[in-house]
């Protein structure tokens, strides 16, 4: 990756209570822009991990650095004010209307009112509420409103970090894969830098762009979520699952999977089923001059040299876009019983295909 | 005919003497106002401190203790020797007697306060007067409140003994109505100071209660 600002760095970092290691020599960077998520079991340390960040947890050894200044350099109040933080079990303060609790750091900040006004609304907007929610109590809204408020509460001050600690923890599974999808739509615009701690490995393959896997205190393995179920660490794969294989391959799109060399006729060619081109083919995909696909024919139908015509074209069907997840192509397959699928853009023009082989191939990769 | 007799005596003396029962009651009302001053700020300022500052809790709590467990007349007979009479060491002992349920309920307010909206505050940048005014004092008040309707409710059946050290109020048609057998004085004497202590309490119970609905606990 070239060009990319590291946020968020540890160099060596422990943290100890007492004599116990909590956190153990961890080392990440985390690059602007992007969601590292933090998982493992309970009490491996990842909360206290996060909280290192802003340093509600002090740590005891090696060094953070956030936005490439040591945090141990800067004002814990001003260091706190510049992060976004959603709390774990939402801590919004129930004492306050929800537009106290999203101007709360502009209070502390002390931004003018007119501001703040302007901003709760800009918020509320963003998070999908209405603007009446403003002046209601955090008692008064459904646990998934309070935890978009949460979010908002976090992006009121337009922090470049945020800091997620389980989120979504506290609302029923529906709630929580529709607030999974907001965030990733809001992210899509707001671009922060998002550190999220989770327990759930198929939030942290939908969510995460890289994932970090603590045990004990140390981060075990590191990497996209293809790298983490390619993992060889026996830890990390009971950790993760059989299940976490269908999660990864929701997040790894149909293009890795591609296969472009397939064959490729315009239409009103002639065909040669002899041709070297074809062999190991059973079909020619038949396409116009504009690359949009019109559809295939299958070898066994044509003599040698015989025109493409309209009358031995079949149709394709049920083409995924190159953005669809693995997941939604095998699903396709299954459902259709077919064997392959037909890849074509959005604007029409054919890709290739993806079949059982290249789609199982990726999560095969040996290195 | 006996009871009969008192009754009427007793309505005979509050409606010949409404002046001088309703001046009395406000004197004996401002008392308690400025006694329960001095409990809600001093009390709330050492509850505050505290929860700050752990080696001066025991000693502040069994000081509070002390001054609630002796007898006010006790208080005061202490006080006339060192101060004489009047409204001031009436105000310092109706004080001394109040002030424990105030210190103890802001300490124990601000402890109860979870720990996770105390995380929360600090986490977005609050400092320590924020996280206290902001944060901690909002969410300890209606524990806060029930201690000051305790103190401010005692001090006005306390305020009645204040006549004992001649700073007058509501004991004093009391104790003259006892002087001088005049049982309707004294019946309607104790009727006034007792229905406006239970008065006194349901209006700050119905606050209290709209309180913590307002915070919803």
């Amino acid at each position: 990756m070239e060009n990319t600002v590291i946020d968020v760095e540890f160099q060596n970092v422990s943290k100890y209570y007492g004599k116990e290691k909590v956190v153990d020599e961890v080392n990440f960077r985390i690059n602007r822009g992007e969601i590292f998520v933090l998982i493992g079991p309970s009490g491996c340390g990842k909360t206290t991990t996060l909280k290192m960040i802003n340093q509600l947890v002090p740590h005891s050894s090696g060094q953070i650095f956030v936005r490439g200044k040591n945090v141990t350099e800067l004002d814990p109040v001003e260091l706190r004010r510049s992060i976004g933080y959603v709390i774990q079990h939402i801590g919004l303060l129930p004492h306050l209307t929800i537009r106290d609790n999203v101007n709360f750091v502009l209070q502390l900040q002390r931004v003018p009112q007119k501001k703040q006004r302007e901003r709760a609304n800009e918020l509320i907007k963003m998070i999908g509420l209405p603007d009446s929610y403003l002046d209601r109590y955090p008692h008064e809204i459904s646990g998934g409103e309070q935890q978009r408020v949460g979010v908002a509460r976090a992006l009121a001050a337009d922090p470049e970090i945020l800091l997620m600690d389980e989120p979504f923890g506290a609302v029923d599974p529906l709630t929580r894969e529709q607030l999974q999808n907001e965030l990733l739509r809001l992210q899509k615009t707001i671009k922060k830098t998002m550190v999220f701690v989770t327990h759930d490995m198929q939030e942290a393959f939908k969510v995460g762009n890289r994932i970090g896997i603590m045990r004990r205190g140390q981060l075990v393995t590191m990497g996209t979520a293809m790298d983490i179920v390619n993992a060889k660490d026996d830890f990390v794969r009971a950790f993760i699952g059989r299940e976490a294989v269908f999660s990864a391959l929701d997040t790894i799109p149909v293009f890795q999977a591609i296969i472009r060399d397939c064959p490729v006729i315009h239409e009103g060619d002639a065909i040669d089923p002899a041709d070297p081109r074809f062999k190991d083919w059973e079909n020619v995909f038949v396409i116009n001059q504009n690359g949009h696909c019109l559809g295939y024919v299958s070898l066994t139908d044509f003599k040698a040299h015989e025109k493409v015509t309209t009358e031995k074209l079949r149709e394709i069907t049920s083409p995924c876009l190159p953005s669809d997840s693995l997941k939604k192509a095998i699903g396709e397959m299954l459902w259709g019983k077919r064997a392959w699928l037909p890849v074509v853009t959005k604007e029409g023009n054919f890709e290739g295909i993806v079949s059982f082989q290249s789609c199982v191939s990726i999560l095969a990769l040996d290195d | 005919m006996e009871k009969d007799h008192l009754w009427m005596s007793t309505w005979k003396y509050l409606a010949s003497k409404s002046d001088f029962w309703i001046s009395t009651l406000l004197s004996h009302v401002m008392i308690v106002v400025w006694a329960s001053l001095i409990v809600i700020v001093l009390g709330v300022v050492l509850g505050i401190l505290i929860t700050r500052i752990k080696p001066i809790r025991g000693v502040v709590l069994g000081v509070a203790g002390l001054f609630y467990t002796i007898p006010i007349l006790a208080l005061m007979g202490l006080f006339i020797p060192l101060m004489g009479i009047g409204l001031k060491p009436a105000l310092i002992a109706l004080s001394m007697k109040g002030i424990l349920p105030v210190i103890r309920n802001t300490y124990a307010g601000i402890n109860q306060v979870s720990p996770k909206f105390k995380e929360a505050a600090i986490g977005m940048g609050a400092n320590r007067a924020q996280l206290l005014i902001r944060t901690e004092l909002p969410l300890a008040f209606p524990v806060i409140f029930a201690g000051i309707r305790t103190a401010v409710v005692m001090n006005f059946s306390m305020a009645t003994y204040a006549v004992f050290i001649g700073a007058g109020a509501m004991g004093t048609i009391i104790l003259v109505g006892m002087r001088t057998f005049n049982d309707g004085m004294l019946l309607a004497g104790t009727l006034i100071v007792a229905i406006a202590t239970i008065l006194l309490d349901r209006i700050l119970g119905w606050i209290e209660k709209r309180i913590q609905k307002r915070f919803a606990l």
